[in-house]
């Protein structure tokens, strides 16, 4: 299966960066070595708050489906709603996909109810 | 035929058992709503959470010339040697009598808090406090 097609209730991004060293001389001069032309290592955190425990076990099997944070996937539009901006802005970048970072916590709020929070890194 | 209900429709049922002189009840209901809005939504959304039945009880403290005081049996739930266990839940019926016709509200409870005194030129009364736990069993209100 694909990774779940629900609107999450909260979301965090940060866009990674490119891989740079950076090495400072005696005399305070800096050097910068840029190592390659792509960016990664963007995060993206998903919250679904108060959803059926039918949906959040979704996670789980998508979760298995790609061996934990082994495999890397894409995520459909709908973790992006509620962005008016580019979608590009808030995806990987290609040739960067998503992988898990951690599995998916899932806390359970009532009978039939739980949250889940899910995280992910953009990975060459 | 129109009726506007007054305390003197009410009847307070401890484990079945009319309780005499009370002075006064009342029952609190509420539901915790759970957040459903998602990114994107332009209004909040909410799913039902978990419902809470709370109330309270007034009884006067009446002997009835028999050695029954239903006040007293009352604050026993609390006011006892020894821990309260879990089996030691009331059955309470809240009730507005019309005629013959009966609206009642029962539930489980505890006793969760009581409180007495006595003060010159004042009748003394008990007064208690129960939390509900389970669901409703009866209403017909």
């Amino acid at each position: 299966m694909a990774f779940p097609t629900l609107q999450p209730t909260g979301r965090d991004f940060d866009p990674g960066t490119y891989p740079v060293k950076t090495f400072r001389a005696q005399s305070g001069a800096e050097t910068r070595i840029l190592y390659g032309n792509q960016r990664t290592g963007m995060t993206l955190g998903l919250s679904y708050d108060n959803i059926l425990d039918t949906e959040a076990d979704d996670f789980l099997a998508h979760f298995d489906e790609v061996q934990g944070t082994f495999q890397t996937f894409t995520v459909p539009s709908d973790v992006r709603s509620g962005w008016s901006g580019t979608d590009s802005a808030i995806d990987v970048p290609s040739p960067n996909a998503w992988r898990y970072e951690s599995a998916p916590v899932i806390t359970s709020v009532r009978p039939g109810v739980s949250s889940v929070k899910v995280k992910l890194v953009g990975v060459l | 035929m129109a009726k506007l209900y007054t305390g003197k429709d009410g009847r307070l049922l401890i484990d079945g058992t009319e309780q005499i002189k009370v002075a006064s009840w009342s029952l609190s209901a509420s539901l915790e709503v759970l957040e459903s809005t998602t990114l994107g939504d332009d209004q909040r959304t909410y799913v039902p959470g978990v419902q809470e039945f709370n109330g309270s009880a007034s009884l006067l403290y009446y002997n009835d010339g028999t050695g029954r005081n239903d006040a007293a049996t009352a604050l026993k739930k609390v006011l006892k040697i020894g821990a309260v266990a879990e089996a030691d839940t009331v059955t309470l019926t809240l009730r507005l009598v019309e005629g013959s016709t009966n609206h009642d509200v029962e539930l489980t409870a505890y006793i969760t808090s009581v409180s007495f005194g006595a003060s010159v030129g004042e009748i003394t009364k008990a007064e208690i406090s129960f939390q509900g736990t389970g669901a409703l069993t009866t209403v017909t209100i």
